[in-house]
């Protein structure tokens, strides 16, 4: 666990305890925790209640250091078929999203209240099934980048609260729910690769 | 024959839900009202439990007990499976006892095949509809039965190539014997009971292995046989405004699926009106007749054939919040429910909605001068000073300002400005967005897709975002905080709420009680999974914690006698719900 690799989890976090990027990255947190002290020293990370977030200059010299850090994998046309299928599957988890968070009562969208157990269950279904096709391509990518392997067991944890009734585990924005495990994921590999969202 | 597997849903007895599942269920009753539904016969759920206690063997005698059934289906239609005239077709579906995710999906129109297309196409008249509903079996089949990953077949492919594509993904074939049709559908039906996610679904939930799912059979419909022939759906009140008048829609000469495809316009339901009085009549009768036996407001799915009107589904119509308390309260005000059952029927999340704050009803928006249009994401309305990105946000936050996020597009690390924001704007993106999802979710409003550079110049101006009409207006503009006392509905819930709820809510804005524990003063106070052990001993606890039905479900199990919150109504709501749920645990 280098400085970096500890400052690059911290970035997809914005803000959050060295276990909290640690499980992000699938590293150990007392080497990620020493990662992030040696930022803080060199003020490139600043800290409060345990938890840390990165600096502007912290921020400019993550960015400075990711053409050089990155380099294989940005040259690497086997990751980058595989982000371009991860985009594919992106734009259904959002359309699904939506449909999980909305609903259409006589032509008109109003949030989904999560009152009818049946809408619900059909959108935890397809969520499966979109996990399901997933998986692959998530194991494709982890078998460039295996840290990337992590995000594949976070998803499915998430998944398994969801099906199972804890029904946050969703689209929760504060907690790791399938959607915010899946954001970070797009952000990372839009940092490896050097990409930019489109929306 | 004695049959020990299938029923026929004559309407003769009510069956047991346990034996035929919530669908068929459904039917059976519709039918026992006197109301005219396709025929069907259901295969129950003992039979999947044989199937599956045996390891996955179809039990002696269900095929022909099935053949027996579509005999009878045959009878009542005149038509004839697999027939090259006078084609029938039907639909399978699962249906256990209880809702839950994982079992298989509807597939509809079985019992096509080369010769049944043709027989459509002659007595319809339509070969397109004909061929279009072949190839939306070929799909449906492979999808949901073979479990085939396949994509949308090419129409110009026909029929053979649709099955050497199918075939050739190497999870078996489409039957060209409907018979065969029917016994893998109903085989896919019984192991998609055994499927991972219903499984843990089950486990999860506390529901029994044995209880298994049913299969309905029944006649297909079809609204395009003539132009006395169509398909809508109706609701018996209003599902945006809770009025109590019948709404629906009415596509003439069109099947269910061109509703939902969205290709087809629908008409309202005078046009049925028009053109067929005597069904339309038929219809509200029924409609009448579907309410009052089920005490809920219904969403009924109907077909026309050749002028003779079938109700395919009744079911608790899905509402908007403004509705589900209207009917609620209405129905309470009819004599229909009792103010227990209203209270369930309105869940804490719906009042927050409703209490969300809103431009004032008079609000002309002519008088003021808008900054930006998008696509409206997230309803409601907020105000403040603009922020170009997130730490911006915070810092202008923390000096206790209202704060509005406006940037081109938002990512994860754009989450903790959002966290703070009173409103969200973006450039780029549309209903799916990063923005448009996470506002949603934290209940702030949101317009997306304003225009590259539409949003850039604003920041440190004040701005009004009105995410119910995606604008950005300039300035600060008069907001109305909706009050529960003062919307009669509201208020007629807040008085049962407060009789029927285990503990005392009390208004923030009044005060705190002196022997109140302060949630968010408390390490790990703001995590409702720790809430419970952090209020034991205590009378009352105030904290955001308790905004929240997780939050107010601890409080409920603590025992406590009072909670101090921002909004009174959506607490009491979910103390009531907590109770419920305690009610049916114990």
């Amino acid at each position: 666990m280098t400085r970096f690799e500890a400052m690059h989890g911290l970035a997809i976090k914005k803000f959050g305890t060295p276990a909290a990027v640690a499980d992000l990255l699938g590293a150990p947190p007392e080497e990620v925790q020493a990662g992030l002290e040696a930022a803080l020293a060199e003020g490139l990370a600043m800290g409060a209640k345990g938890a840390f977030m990165l600096t502007p200059k912290g921020q400019q010299a993550l960015a400075a250091e990711y053409p050089a850090q990155f380099a294989a994998h940005r040259a690497d046309p086997a990751l980058s078929a595989g982000y371009e299928r991860f985009e594919a599957v992106n734009t259904d988890l959002k359309q699904l999203i939506t449909e999980w968070q909305t609903m259409t009562v006589a032509g008109e969208t109003v949030p989904n209240d999560h009152s009818d157990a049946d809408y619900d269950n059909r959108i935890i279904d397809r969520l499966g099934e979109l996990h399901e096709r997933a998986e692959p391509l998530l194991r494709g990518l982890a078998a460039r980048l295996p840290r990337l392997g992590r995000y594949c067991e976070r998803l499915s944890a998430a998944l398994d609260k969801a099906e199972a009734g804890e029904i946050a585990f969703v689209s929760g924005a504060k907690i790791d729910s399938y959607h915010t495990v899946w954001f970070e994921l797009h952000e990372d590999l839009l940092r490896v690769l050097d990409r930019s969202r489109d929306d | 024959m004695q049959a020990r597997h299938t029923l026929l849903l004559d309407g003769a007895s009510l069956p047991a839900r346990e034996l035929v599942g919530g669908k068929a269920w459904s039917l059976a009753r519709m039918r026992a009202l006197g109301l005219n539904v396709p025929p069907a016969f259901v295969v129950t759920t003992e039979t999947c439990r044989q199937f599956h206690e045996s390891g996955g063997v179809m039990p002696a005698g269900l095929m022909d007990e099935v053949m027996a059934g579509v005999a009878w289906l045959e009878k009542t239609t005149g038509r004839r499976l697999g027939a090259a005239q006078r084609p029938l077709l039907v639909s399978v579906r699962s249906g256990a006892p209880v809702s839950m995710p994982g079992m298989m999906d509807t597939v509809l129109n079985l019992g096509m095949s080369d010769d049944s297309e043709l027989a459509l196409a002659r007595e319809t008249g339509a070969p397109g509809f004909a061929r279009d509903t072949h190839r939306r079996f070929c799909e449906m089949f492979a999808r949901i039965v073979l479990r085939a990953e396949i994509g949308a077949l090419d129409p110009s492919d026909g029929p053979a190539g649709w099955r050497a594509a199918i075939a050739a993904r190497g999870c078996g074939e489409v039957p060209a014997d409907p018979a065969a049709q029917l016994e893998s559908a109903i085989r896919a039906v019984f192991h998609s009971w055994n499927g991972r996610r219903a499984r843990k679904y089950r486990q999860h939930h506390g529901v029994p292995e044995a209880m298994g799912t049913a299969v309905t059979v029944q006649a297909m419909v079809f609204g395009n046989s003539d132009e006395r022939s169509g398909t809508g759906v109706l609701f018996s009140r209003n599902p945006l405004t809770g009025d109590p008048v019948p709404y629906g829609e009415y596509l003439a000469r069109a099947q269910g699926e061109d509703v939902v495809s969205g290709s087809h316009t629908p008409e309202g339901l005078d046009a049925l009106a028009r053109r067929m009085p005597e069904v339309h009549r038929e219809l509200l009768s029924a409609c009448a007749v579907l309410e009052r036996d089920n005490g809920d407001v219904q969403d009924i799915e109907f077909t026309v054939e050749r002028g003779r009107l079938y109700l395919l589904q009744a079911r608790p119509a899905k509402r908007s919040p403004a509705a589900a308390v209207r009917c609620a309260v209405d129905m309470v005000r009819e004599g229909r429910i009792g103010p227990p059952e209203a209270l369930s029927r309105v869940s804490a999340e719906q009042v927050r909605l409703l209490l969300r704050p809103r431009l004032p009803a008079g609000f002309d928006p002519s008088a003021a001068s808008v900054l930006a249009r998008g696509e409206a994401a997230s309803p409601g309305v907020g105000a403040g000073v603009v922020a170009a990105d997130a730490d911006e946000a915070e810092r202008l936050h923390a000096l206790g300002h209202a704060v509005v996020l406006a940037r081109p597009t938002t990512s994860p690390e754009d989450v903790h400005g959002m966290l703070v924001a009173a409103a969200i704007a973006t450039e780029k993106g549309g209903s799916t967005s990063h923005a448009a999802v996470v506002s949603r979710q934290l209940g702030v409003p949101c317009v997306v897709g304003c225009g590259e550079g539409a949003l850039a110049g604003l920041a440190g101006r004040m701005v009004t975002v009105d995410g119910t009409s995606g604008r950005v207006f300039e300035g600060a503009l008069p907001v109305e905080q909706p009050a529960a006392g003062s919307d009669p509905a509201l208020a007629a819930l807040l008085e049962w709420a407060s009789a029927e709820a285990p503990l005392r809510v009390l208004p923030a804005a009044c005060g705190v009680p002196r022997a109140t524990l302060d949630l968010d003063a408390i390490e790990g106070g703001e995590d409702p999974a720790r809430t419970a052990g952090l209020l034991a001993g205590t009378r009352g606890a105030s904290g955001s914690v308790l905004n929240t039905d997780a939050g107010v479900q601890a409080a409920v199990e603590a025992g406590l006698e009072f909670i101090v919150v921002r909004e009174v109504l959506p607490a009491l709501l979910a103390a009531c719900a907590a109770r419920r749920h305690a009610a049916a645990a114990a």
